[in-house]
Order: structure tokens, then C-alpha cells, then sequence
């Protein structure tokens, strides 16, 4: 728990929109988080969430302030080997799932091996990341052929793929129904329980009370930092919900 | 990322939009296809001129009587009368090695020939003995006439293969009596008809048509006989042809050639030469260079349409890039650099080129023997070069027109291409 993984210290940065409009999304952010941590970042919409998220995901560099990855320093990186990093050391899940349409379940998990060099095994690695989500049996499905739900654990198995020390995940379960959400977010704590380093934006508090830690944003700075008190398990909603459904069933039965 | 996956994705791609990617390789197959039925074309028209000019003999040197224009005189009654059998022989003996052959020509217009009872009209030229060897063109039976024929001026004459055949049939010529009788033009006794009687000795080889005319048409009798019996021009004849050792050789015969003529003359400046010298080589030269730019210009027009190919590449890699912006974030927020989308689309590029190419070729290809079939006797070819250059410029398309629009793809900033919707 005690190595720092990601070190930001006064980062900011600051969107033009056209000529006149300047957004400023960050506006000096200190943030550590460490190797194992699960950790849920808060805070309205235009509050920098998303910003930061980018940042550390290294999609984007920050226009000052100083971003250490593991005590590697990012900000002075070129594409080439930002690239590199979000292959292997970041494994991102988006809300709208971003699987390629055209590429059936099991190619959308191999992306990362495409571009990551190491061609060796590739369909193994990529079949054994889709079972480690359950999907071991939906390989040839294309994304349109799939629930949310589906798509969503596809896109949790490619970001596993290489392997990565940081899982980034931009509001996971915000296109889900309740029990997908569910789904995802055992996967999530299961993956924590395992060792992963957890990143999630979310503006959901319930969501965010599955993790370990919640950082709440407010004008482009870090306003609250706190660890959550009571962490809810998703394995135990799930368990309840079969037993709900259950009831529910057996009340039908009863009726008719 | 390597080729194969590329590659693979550049396939995926085109196979998803069938119809848009047909169409776009439309174009190059279209423009490959002009490209190599065209210059297929136009190679084949000037091989075919080469042909005939070379089937009339090769490495000659053709001397003929200038034509002396002046305000009154024009015309075939212009030439002047000077280059007689004398000239020819002046031309042999100071020549010597660098004449292969040599041979003087008289025209005798065109005669109504009778033989065994069946009527024909063809043209009578004279010609001396070194015919056979000068045109490259050996009797098929029978004997060609040699010098003491041509000294006394005997009636005797070689006829052409047709000509044999419509006289005669099946019926061996040599050794039958030919009869000519004035048809019209010619002679300068055209008045009354006259009937004059030959000895056919020889029967030509088959030559084929040349330039529209069957050279196996004709009667070939000695140049003095031509000149004495049928004509009247009793010392001029209208050409002497050479034949040099080698094509190496022809310039310097031609020099030589007129400087003998021009001492044998007494002309003192060659400006006021009364012949003119026309050399084989020049003559191939100038319409080789004629047809190179015909097939230059046949392909360039297919050129032209290669290139509207490529710009419609060029259009529709742009709409695929901008279509498929979220993708292209996609792969960059997994790890794709910029080399990689760089080489994704435009190997997609080059595999609509290349492959629009490749049926370009085919298409060329079946036009080539459509032509053929058309126009027999065309010898087109489609070399190697021809589709080697095909398939270079199309591939070379691909780079040139699909090259912007992948550095547009792979400049995208992954998180705006993740954004756009």
C-alpha cells in the first residue's frame, strides 16, 4: 500500500474554446494515490473530473505542475511513449463502452496486443481476459449483438489485457441498469481485492461508495479527500437482488 | 502493429462498405485499365509501321530525281530525268564494301495483262537484278532475270504471288507467255493500243498488304526492257535503291553516295542537288518519334483519369477518417502511436489502389483483345513494363492520395477523438 503510483502536484490546465472562451479545468490539483488503492473521484459537471482522469490516463498533458506515474515523469514525454504507457501501464473502461463495432468481442480484447509489440499468444491472452469477466463464451459476438452489460465487461477485459499497474474508468456503470452496474462494479472490487489500482469517475455517491476513497473536485481543485466509511460490496446487492427476484417470483407463483 | 494487422484491418474496411469501396476503385481500374490499353494500343500501331516499312527492305538509301518546281512545270512531269542505270553503276563500283546491294527502279504504270485467255490490270515496274536481295523479297519458283536479260532488254518478266493466282490459278506461271496491253497512263504512246508479249520466269514469295496496297500485285520486268519497250524513257529511271552492309553503315554511304552523285552531276553546291537522298534509319526514326508521342498522348489521357481516381481515393479517406474518428481514439487510448494509424489507413489506401490495379490490369487486358479482334493484324502487346508501371502507379496513388488523409487521422488528439460523436 505504501509505494506512491501516481504523484500529481499542482497540475493545471486549461481548455480554449475558439478565440474568446478560456476553460480552466484544473487549476492545481495535489494528488496521490497509491499501488492497491481504489479510489472514486467526485464533484459536478465541469468541476475538472474528467481532466484529471484524462491526465492521468496520460490521453492528455497537463500545461503545468509535475505528473509522476509510478516514479516515472510523464510530463515531459512525447506521443510515442504516452502511447507506450496508456498500452501497458493503463487499462481505460469508458461510459459509452468505445468497443470498435466492426471487431467481434474477442479482437476488440486483442486491440492493446495489436499495438503493444508482443504478438505472442495473442489469442490466448485475450480469450483467458474475456473468462476473467465471464465472457468466455460470448468470443464472436460483435458489440451490437450484446447487452451493456456485455459490452462493458468486454471493454474491462481488453483494458486488463496487458496486464496494467492503473484501471481508469470514466463513469463505468453511467449507461447501465442497476444490476449491470452491479456486475461491473464486483468486478471492480474483485480486481481491487486482487491488487489493482482503481481509478473511477463517477457523480453516482452509491457507485462511488464501492470504492475505498472518494476525491471530490469543485472548480478545477481537489476540495475533499476522504476514505469511505462504510464500503457497500456488490457481490452482497447482487446476492440480494436474486433473493428480491426470488421473492418476487415465488409471490407471483403464489397468486396464481 | 505489424503489416499483416494492418493490413487485415485495411481489408475489414474495404469490405464493410462494398459499394462505396467499388465505386472509389472504379476510378483506378478505369484509369490503370485506359493506361494499358492504350499504350498496348499505341505501341502496337508503330510496331506496326516499323513493320512495313522494314518488309520493304531494310537499311536502304533511296535516291530520287529532286522535283524542279518552277511557275510552270509542276507535277510528275516536274521530276527531271537525270538519275540513270550509269549512276547506279558509278554508285556500286565507288562504293564497293558498303553496298550490300544496289538496284535501279522505272515505274511503267499500270498495263491490262492477258494470259491463257483471262484478263487482269496491274502495275508494271522495272527493276535490275539485285531486286530480290535490295527488298529483302526471293523468288518463290522459278528464276529472278540476271544481267545479260537487263543488257539486251528481253521481254521477260517476275510476277507477284496474286497476280499469279488470278492469272493462272493453280497453274504453274513460269514458262507462260504474258501478254501487256496499255491500259491507261504509263506510256507516252498511249494512243493506240499495243499489245506486247513477255516470258514470265519467276513468281514472287507472299508479302501480304502494306499500307493499304497488295505489293503482291505486280509485274516486275528488266528496268531497260521498261525503259525501251514500255515506257520510252530510254536512258532515266525514277529511283535507285541501296541496300547498305549494316545499319552502322548507312551514314556514311549516304555521304558517299552524294558526293558521287554530285561530281557525276557537276553540281558544286549540294544546296542545288538535283535528287534527293533518303535514308531508311531517318525515315524509321522520324515516325518512331511520331508514334511515341501518339502513345504518350494515348497515355496520358489514361493519366488523366488515374489521377481523378486518386483524388476520389483521396476524398473518401477523408470521409473514413472523419467517420471513424471515435475509432481512431479508441486505438490511441489502447496504445496506438501515430506511426501505427498513419500505417492503417494508408495501407487501406494502397489496398484500394492496389488492388483496384490489379482489375485494372484484367480490365486492360480484355479491351487489349477486344481491340484485337476488332482491328486483326494489330500486333498489341501488353509487355511486363507496361504493368509493372501499372501497378507502381497505382500503389504510388495510394501513398500520394491516401497519405493526407492518414496524417489527419493519425494527428487526432486521442481525447477529442473519443469525444466526437
Amino acid at each position: 500500500m505504501s509505494d506512491v503510483l501516481v504523484e500529481l502536484r499542482g497540475i493545471v490546465k486549461t481548455y480554449h474554446m475558439g478565440k474568446e472562451v478560456v476553460v480552466p479545468a484544473l487549476q492545481g490539483v495535489d494528488l496521490d494515490i497509491s499501488s492497491g488503492e481504489s479510489v472514486a473521484i467526485m464533484g459536478p459537471s465541469g468541476s475538472g473530473k474528467s481532466t484529471l482522469m484524462n491526465v492521468i490516463g496520460c490521453l492528455d498533458v497537463p500545461d503545468a505542475g509535475t505528473y509522476k506515474l509510478a516514479g516515472t515523469e510523464v510530463g515531459t514525454l512525447d506521443d510515442d511513449a504516452l502511447a507506450a504507457i496508456r498500452n501497458k501501464r493503463i487499462g481505460f473502461v469508458f461510459q459509452t463502452f468505445n468497443l470498435l463495432p466492426r471487431l467481434n468481442a474477442l479482437e476488440n480484447v486483442e486491440l492493446p496486443l495489436v499495438y503493444g509489440g508482443d504478438g505472442h499468444r495473442r489469442r490466448e491472452r485475450a480469450l483467458e481476459s474475456l473468462r476473467l469477466v465471464g465472457l468466455g463464451d460470448r468470443t464472436n459476438h460483435r458489440p451490437s449483438e450484446m447487452s451493456g452489460g456485455q459490452q462493458q465487461r468486454v471493454a474491462i477485459a481488453r483494458a486488463l489485457l496487458n496486464d496494467p499497474s492503473l484501471i481508469l474508468a470514466d463513469e463505468p456503470t453511467g449507461n447501465l441498469d442497476s444490476r449491470s452496474s452491479a456486475e461491473i462494479l464486483q468486478i471492480f472490487q474483485r480486481l481491487n481485492d486482487e491488487g489493482r489500482t482503481i481509478v473511477m469517475v463517477t457523480h453516482e455517491p452509491d457507485v462511488a461508495e464501492h470504492t475505498k476513497r472518494i476525491v471530490r473536485m469543485r472548480d478545477g481543485r481537489v476540495h475533499h479527500d476522504e476514505p469511505v466509511a462504510h464500503r457497500r460490496r456488490a457481490e452482497d446487492e447482487l446476492a440480494a437482488a436474486t433473493v428480491a427476484l426470488a421473492t418476487v417470483g415465488r409471490a407471483r407463483a403464489a397468486t396464481t | 502493429m505489424k503489416f499483416t494487422d494492418s493490413f487485415r484491418e485495411g481489408l475489414r474496411s474495404i469490405a464493410v462498405n462494398k459499394l462505396r469501396s467499388s465505386l472509389t476503385m472504379l476510378g483506378v481500374i478505369i484509369g490503370v485499365a485506359a493506361v494499358i490499353a492504350m499504350v498496348a494500343v499505341g505501341t502496337g500501331a508503330s510496331k506496326q509501321v516499323q513493320d512495313a516499312i522494314l518488309s520493304l527492305g531494310s537499311n536502304l538509301i533511296t535516291i530520287t530525281p529532286r522535283a524542279m518546281t518552277t511557275d510552270t512545270l509542276r507535277g510528275a512531269g516536274s521530276q527531271s530525268m537525270n538519275l540513270t542505270l550509269e549512276d547506279m553503276n558509278a554508285i556500286r563500283s565507288q562504293l564497293g564494301d558498303q553496298v550490300l546491294a544496289i538496284e535501279a527502279e522505272q515505274n511503267a504504270g499500270a498495263w491490262q495483262l492477258t494470259a491463257s485467255g483471262t484478263n487482269w490490270n496491274s502495275r508494271v515496274t522495272g527493276v535490275t537484278t539485285d531486286y530480290p536481295i535490295v527488298r529483302d523479297w526471293p523468288v518463290a519458283s522459278g528464276v529472278f532475270f540476271g544481267d545479260d536479260e537487263i543488257r539486251i532488254y528481253q521481254q521477260v518478266a517476275v510476277i507477284g504471288s496474286v497476280t499469279a493466282q488470278k492469272l493462272f490459278g493453280d497453274a504453274e506461271p513460269v514458262g507462260q507467255t504474258l501478254q501487256l496491253r496499255q491500259a491507261f497512263g504509263g506510256g507516252s504512246r498511249a494512243s493506240s493500243a499495243r499489245i506486247i508479249s513477255f516470258k514470265i520466269v519467276g513468281v514472287l514469295e507472299a508479302k501480304g498488304a502494306t499500307f493499304g496496297f497488295n505489293r503482291d500485285d505486280q509485274v516486275l520486268v528488266p528496268t531497260t526492257t521498261a525503259q525501251r519497250v514500255l515506257t520510252g524513257r530510254t536512258s532515266s529511271v525514277n529511283s535507285i535503291v541501296i541496300k547498305a552492309t549494316s545499319a552502322d553503315a548507312m551514314q556514311q554511304a549516304t555521304r558517299d553516295v552524294n558526293e558521287v552523285l554530285l561530281s557525276r552531276h557537276r553540281i558544286a553546291d549540294p544546296e542545288n542537288a538535283d535528287f534527293t537522298i533518303q535514308n531508311q534509319n531517318d525515315t524509321l526514326n522520324a515516325l518512331s518519334s511520331v508514334s511515341q508521342t501518339f502513345t504518350l498522348l494515348l497515355g496520358s489521357i489514361g493519366g488523366i483519369s488515374l489521377l481523378v481516381g486518386g483524388i476520389g481515393i483521396m476524398n473518401i479517406m477523408l470521409v473514413s477518417v472523419s467517420e471513424r474518428t471515435r475509432e481512431i481514439g479508441i486505438r490511441k487510448a489502447v496504445g496506438g502511436r501515430r506511426r501505427d494509424i498513419l500505417s492503417q489507413f494508408l495501407i487501406e489506401a494502397i489496398t484500394l489502389t492496389g488492388t483496384g490495379g490489379v482489375l485494372g490490369i484484367l480490365l486492360g487486358w480484355a479491351i487489349t483483345l477486344a481491340v484485337k479482334q476488332i482491328q486483326q493484324g494489330i500486333p498489341i502487346a501488353i509487355t511486363p513494363g507496361t504493368v509493372a508501371v501499372a501497378v507502381g502507379v497505382s500503389v504510388a496513388i495510394g501513398i500520394i492520395f491516401g497519405l493526407y488523409p492518414a496524417m489527419r487521422a493519425s494527428r487526432l488528439h486521442p481525447i477529442e477523438a473519443l469525444r466526437y460523436e
